[in-house]
């Protein structure tokens, strides 16, 4: 509960308001793709919201594909593509091509059209054999890689990956990597943005990364310049992430490869953004 | 394609809207003349005004639910965000949402005229033309206060007023189930600002008794006054209510 039985018939219309991301200025290059990290309520989502129209800044303003997210909010949203981890952002009692085939109308593709790229990008998430299947009968691995075959519908510019491999097995979160890496940025050449609180995966993916926490920006640069800012022999990112947040890390069973997957123990509390400024 | 995929749902509510129509039947035979001077202005048959009355305030409940029931249903389903991220706006994705509904209803409409039809009420006369002119100025006005009582919905998530209201006395006082000149005068007052009102008497008068439209002008004028000062209204209110779930941050809460 977050008032008191009392609070709520003294002060019914009082909010509790919290500033989520604040003073955050990034310059991301075409064809970058771009980390941001943060534990679980640093704001990475706040901020990846904003970018993609679904929350308002109350101060400062954001350029995507060279579009103002306050005042072009349609023409960012054409430009953009954003895939989630949260599986149920799709029907679940229609087929995988029928999901995509919604989607794609809402993109004001035409039924031929539609048809002819969804038919592509399932070719290209490798799923044209289930296509027909119900949603509800795919892996956790297919349904993330339905989430991108989403987000690249419109051929977007930028693609925003929200913790893109969260619930997948350490298999599937690698070949994802993989396919992230290989077919998004280097053969689509999209410009990718994408948030994580796994190490190993910025440190795998990432050409440059920012650090957030309590939605203020701690550090940002490529992986090597942060490590060598430490000035101490064999630093690893998770050196990074505590020299910057001043948080612990509790190491789990590895997953990822080279650094094994890391979990904050530290968390905040996610709330309303108020006063950000780019 | 979704609504479709519950098909037992769909024919299951077809089926009881046999049961519906009958049970009026049964009500009208019982009632027979005793009001006839109140059902005068509507043909004299208790049935076929109350059938009329029953049909087309389902565009209303419709309009009334199927706004806010679409966005919350998204938001709970979890797949609105997935929706607003695209060159689609709000609110055409609200009104696509709730374009099955409004289909739906229509088509239910047509089945009770049908039925009603068959169980011998009399629409030779009908001024098709003059009903379907009622009939769009109905939807716009029902529809852009489902709009106002959608916004509600993404403000407060529940407890929207518009649609209490509307629920609350549209049934008692714009002449779904009886004449509105059966409520003392000081009441029919009520009845006097409700779209429903114009809306359910121009349709009989259309149907039952084949006014022409010089003759429904005064329900036109009417429903054409709602419209002009609900449609603005409504696209306001909509835009305001979005435009605050943004920065509150709660386009997606429930």
């Amino acid at each position: 509960m977050q008032k008191g039985f009392t609070d709520f018939f003294l002060h019914p219309l009082a909010k509790d308001e919290i500033t989520a991301v604040e003073e955050v200025n990034i310059k991301i290059e075409k064809g970058e793709l771009f980390g941001i990290l943060g534990p679980n309520g640093a704001g990475k989502t706040t901020l990846i919201k904003m970018l993609c129209t679904l929350i308002s800044p109350t101060e400062g303003t954001a350029y995507v594909n060279g579009y103002d997210i306050a005042k072009d909010s349609g023409k960012v949203r054409e430009s953009i593509g954003f895939i989630t981890a949260d599986e149920r952002s799709f029907y679940w009692r229609l087929t995988g091509r029928q999901n995509l085939k919604f989607f794609a109308s809402l993109h004001n593709f035409y039924s031929y059209d539609a048809e002819k790229r969804v038919d592509e990008l399932l070719s290209l998430i490798g799923l044209e054999n289930r296509a027909d299947d119900r949603f509800l009968s795919y892996s956790a691995g297919m349904k993330q890689r339905m989430a991108i075959a989403r987000g690249l519908l419109n051929d977007p510019a930028v693609v925003f990956m929200d913790e893109p491999t969260k619930a997948l097995d350490p298999g599937a979160a690698q070949n994802l990597r993989e396919f992230i890496r290989e077919r998004i940025v280097k053969e689509q050449r999209k410009t990718v943005f994408l948030s994580t609180h796994h190490l190993g995966e910025a440190e795998q993916l990432c050409d440059r990364i920012v650090i957030i926490d309590q939605g203020k920006i701690k550090v940002i640069g490529t992986i090597g310049e942060l490590k060598s800012d430490l000035h101490k022999p064999n630093p690893t990112l998770g050196d990074v992430f505590v020299h910057h947040t001043g948080k612990e890390f509790k190491e789990e069973m590895a997953e990822h490869p080279q650094s094994g997957r890391r979990r904050m123990v530290h968390g905040m509390h996610g709330g309303r953004m108020r006063g950000m400024r780019f | 394609m979704l609504a479709t995929s519950y098909k037992f749902e769909f024919f299951l509510r077809l089926f009881f809207i046999f049961f519906s129509i009958l049970t009026f039947y049964f009500v009208a035979k019982l009632v027979g003349g005793v009001g006839m001077a109140h059902l005068e202005p509507y043909g004299g048959d208790y049935f076929s005004f109350v059938l009329i009355g029953i049909a087309f305030s389902g565009y209303l409940m419709t309009a009334l639910r199927s706004f806010s029931e679409s966005i919350r249903g998204e938001q709970m389903m979890g797949t609105l965000e997935a929706m607003l991220v695209t060159p689609t706006s709000a609110s055409a994705i609200i009104t696509l949402s709730s374009l099955w509904n409004f289909i739906f209803t229509s088509f239910r409409v047509l089945m009770y005229l049908l039925i009603g039809i068959l169980l011998g009420v009399d629409m030779s006369n009908a001024n098709i033309i003059g009903a379907m002119a009622i009939l769009i100025l109905t939807i716009i006005c029902f529809g852009s206060i489902g709009i106002i009582s959608a916004s509600f919905i993404m403000t407060l998530k529940k407890g929207d007023p518009i649609n209490m209201f509307f629920m609350g006395t549209s049934e008692l006082f714009g002449g779904v189930l009886f004449p509105i000149t059966v409520l003392p005068e000081w009441l029919q007052t009520i009845s006097h600002i409700l779209p429903i009102t114009y809306s359910l008497s121009g349709m009989r008068h259309a149907l039952l008794q084949g006014y022409s439209l010089h003759a429904l002008a005064p329900e036109i004028i009417a429903l054409l006054v709602f419209s002009v000062v609900l449609v603005p209204s409504s696209l306001l209110a909509f835009r305001y209510a979005v435009n605050k779930a943004k920065v509150d941050g709660s386009l997606v809460q429930y």
